[in-house]
């Protein structure tokens, strides 16, 4: 019996020790069969990908945004009860019942699609209803929130989420942010475990890029564009707003609109942002840089005549004329201003004949024409400038803007070239780049390209841009109450596509400019390209230019500059006190009537309070400048009200001098010059 | 408890210090995987709020564009887009002016 226990003991033994030394070997030796089972069964790789960046306007509004999706896919060959799941699904994705049911009928399929990128609500109803057979998969969908909103810049994204076109294609790497492959271990139901404190760990989100666009400019741009458009009947329009300091983009947008968010819908053609990627023929906005160029040349003066040889021009067998042959624009010897003002065709060949083509090519390079203006979008066009020799004709053709063409964002730099005092900026959309999880900011700095011109040509140039919104200039309807603008017209004609010369009826009418011009904020291109009802630059564009300042003033609280009387509005007390003094200068006004001999005094009305202070001014012969210093504007106004004194104001804030000095006579219409400082 | 009754407990003690360290070290392991489980549920549970914040941040940027409170405006308070002299500013000197 003993000796049978011991051969059961050491047989035991044996079997066990052969056992650990299997174990021991097993897993103490390294063996890639093995190795490769264990992964198989116990780790898992999962693929992290971020959520795509936003992009915000320059206050922080979002433009596009990208969201949590979920794709659900149904495997046929475990799914049950098909009719009913169906049935169930069909109300929560939005597909027809039938067209599931075809899809999950046959069994020989493992995988199939049943709807992508669904809400993460849509996707917590179904998981509830916990039918096996179905799975999810999460991705992110991109929404643009203000759906046409500045659609033609930002382009749209792919079913991949990468960008396709516009700056959602030209910013896509740090939008799109990392992509990473993490291995981990899972258990049995497939659930990720933390290992050695590892925690399941999820990417940063792409970066947030943050662009110059203002949301509420943009939306006013586009609502006027598309409106013309229509009133016009328009093929389209395209618009731009610059900062006239930096040639950061406030606004730029093209009519028709899209929206974003069915971009796919769309004809590409639609889709172009034709404020980089079209080229035209400028028209008239182009003679601006003609006359620039003689300007800097140094022969040129505002105030230099020339001959505009009653309209009609002899070039070789080709005669130029200006725009209309009515006696209205026969002009003989017009100003340099004057040329600009009225849009002399003749008047700016002659100046760019006697600059020479050399130096006329020249200035149209230096203010950006016939190259890329490097701005951050994608299919910027250079325009095209013929290279030299032009011909007589050619020539003169593109000294007025026809025979040469430019980008609409091109020529909106170019004036604002001007507006900053001589200096050609590269213009840009993208303010700044933000990686969200550091935090770090990349800001985009305005970049100077060249110096076209000096800052005393610019300010010359700038006068004679005023001029055209004077009462005779052709863009008297873009004025703005209460601001100085400075721009000029351009119609042109259009260039048929299909075959030589241009099409008969077929014009582009435009506006460029800034304001206030003394002080430029905003520089505006307007386009529209071949309007029906009616042609002229003067007409179509130039009253959209307005109405668009005319925001843009408001939306940044910009104070008048041409400030008249009526504008200011007084206080109810201010009112009393001035109708007291209404009551004292009625006295005086009878008083002096009944003294001095002057007739016909007795039948002014205290009512118009400016034949009241005629008939004081007439009666005492001489007005004695006040002593204004110290007060303000509206303490002015106060003190001289009842006298008919032209005022010119300079400045703000506080009286600082007057000139002539206070006691000196003022001559009858003589203007008094009140100059205004800050209170520090 | 004598000397001799210590001496003949250590063996006990000993096995039992072994067993509850075996013990402890599986609790532990268990406890290490059941945060586990906890702390992804948390996460899951984050990323869902995450989202349904997103979603909530979505959609206010969608009823506040620029377009819908226009039509709002128009449509539903009767507003009208000011006319020039409508609007008053005051101006850094103290003046109010029409624009």
């Amino acid at each position: 019996m003993k000796s049978r226990i011991v051969v059961l003991l050491i047989f035991v033994t044996l079997l066990w020790t052969m056992m650990l030394s299997r174990a021991a070997f097993l897993q103490l030796t390294p063996n890639d069969r093995l190795n490769s089972l264990k992964k198989r069964q116990f780790e898992t790789v999962v693929a992290l990908k971020s959520r795509r960046g936003d992009i915000l306007d320059r206050k922080g509004n979002e433009l596009a945004v990208s969201s949590a999706a979920y794709s659900i896919f149904a495997d046929p060959k475990i799914l049950e009860n098909k009719q009913q799941v169906a049935k169930m699904l069909s109300p929560l994705i939005g597909v027809n019942q039938k067209e599931i049911f075809g899809k999950i009928k046959s069994k020989k399929n493992r995988f199939v699609w049943l709807q992508r990128k669904l809400d993460p609500a849509v996707k917590e109803q179904i998981a509830e209803m916990k039918i096996r057979g179905l799975g999810f998969v999460e991705e992110t969908r991109r929404i643009y929130p203000n759906d046409s909103l500045l659609s033609h810049v930002l382009g749209f994204t792919g079913s991949d989420g990468k960008g396709l076109e516009g700056l959602e294609a030209q910013v896509n790497v740090p939008l799109e942010g990392g992509r990473e492959n993490v291995t981990m271990e899972k258990d049995a139901r497939g659930r990720p475990l933390i290992v050695n404190g590892q925690l399941f760990h999820q990417l940063p989100d792409g970066s947030e890029v943050q662009l110059t666009i203002d949301r509420d400019l943009q939306f006013m741009l586009e609502r006027e564009l598309a409106d013309a458009v229509v009133r016009h009947q328009a093929d389209n329009a395209v618009g731009i707003i610059l900062d006239a300091q930096t040639s950061e983009v406030l606004a730029m947008a093209n009519a028709p609109l899209f929206n974003s968010n069915n971009a796919a819908n769309v004809s590409a053609s639609t889709r172009r942002n034709r404020a980089v990627t079209d080229s035209f023929e400028p028209g008239s906005t182009l003679k601006t840089f003609t006359i620039a160029g003689a300007l800097r040349d140094g022969w040129l003066e505002p105030n230099t005549r020339i001959d505009c040889e009653g309209g009609k021009m002899k070039i070789g067998k080709r005669t130029i004329r200006e725009a209309e042959s009515n006696e209205k624009h026969k002009f003989g010897m017009l100003t340099s201003a004057e040329i600009l003002a009225f849009s002399s065709n003749v008047g700016t060949t002659k100046i760019a004949f006697k600059l020479g083509p050399d130096k006329v090519r020249e200035t149209f390079t230096d203010f950006g024409f016939g190259r890329r203006t490097e701005i951050d979008l994608p299919g910027e066009v250079r325009g095209i400038m013929h290279p030299l020799p032009w011909k007589e004709h050619q020539f003169s053709n593109i000294s007025f803007g026809q025979g040469i063409t430019v980008t609409p964002l091109q020529m909106a730099n170019a004036y604002a070239a001007i507006a900053n005092g001589g200096w050609l900026r590269k213009p840009y959309i993208v303010k700044a780049i933000r990686d969200v999880s550091t935090g770090e900011i990349i800001e985009t700095q305005p970049k100077t390209l060249g110096h076209p011109l000096t800052s005393e040509q610019a300010m010359k140039m700038k006068l004679m841009l005023m001029g055209v919104t004077m009462k005779e200039g052709s863009g008297y309807v873009a004025r703005v109450p209460g601001f100085p603008v400075a721009g000029k017209t351009g119609t042109a004609q259009k260039v048929d596509p299909n075959g030589r010369g241009y099409i008969k009826g077929g014009y582009v009418s435009s506006f460029a400019g800034f304001l206030p011009a003394n002080d430029p904020k905003f520089v505006i291109y307007i386009v529209v390209d071949q309007p029906r009802k009616g042609y002229y630059g003067a007409t179509v564009a130039a009253p959209l230019f307005s109405r668009i300042a005319k925001f843009a003033v408001r939306q940044y609280g910009l104070n008048p500059v041409l400030i008249s009387e009526d504008d200011i509005i007084k206080r109810p007390t201010e009112i009393s006190r001035e109708l007291a003094s209404r009551t004292k200068v009625e006295k005086e006004v009878e008083k002096l009537a009944k003294t001095s001999s002057v007739s016909g005094l007795e039948n002014v009305s205290v009512a118009d309070n400016a034949s009241v202070a005629a008939g004081v001014k007439a009666a005492s012969a001489e007005v004695i400048v006040p002593n204004l210093d110290g007060l303000s504007l509206r303490e002015v106004m106060l003190r001289l009200q009842g006298q008919s004194v032209p005022l010119k104001i300079h400045g703000h804030g506080f009286v600082s001098s007057t000139r002539p000095a206070p006691g000196a006579k003022l001559d009858d219409g003589e203007e008094l010059a009140v100059f205004l400082e800050p209170e520090n | 408890m004598s000397r001799q009754d210590v001496t003949a407990l250590k063996p006990f003690f000993s096995v039992l210090i072994i067993i509850a360290s075996l013990f402890s070290l599986v609790f532990f392991n268990m406890e290490t995987r059941r945060l586990g489980y906890v702390v992804l549920k948390l996460s899951r549970e984050e990323k869902r709020n995450r989202d349904a914040s997103r979603s909530q941040m979505i959609h206010l940027a969608k009823i506040t564009r620029p377009e819908r409170l226009h039509t709002v405006a128009q449509s539903r308070l009767s507003l009208n887009t000011a006319e020039a002299g409508q609007i008053i500013q005051m101006t850094e000197s103290g003046i109010a002016l029409r624009q």
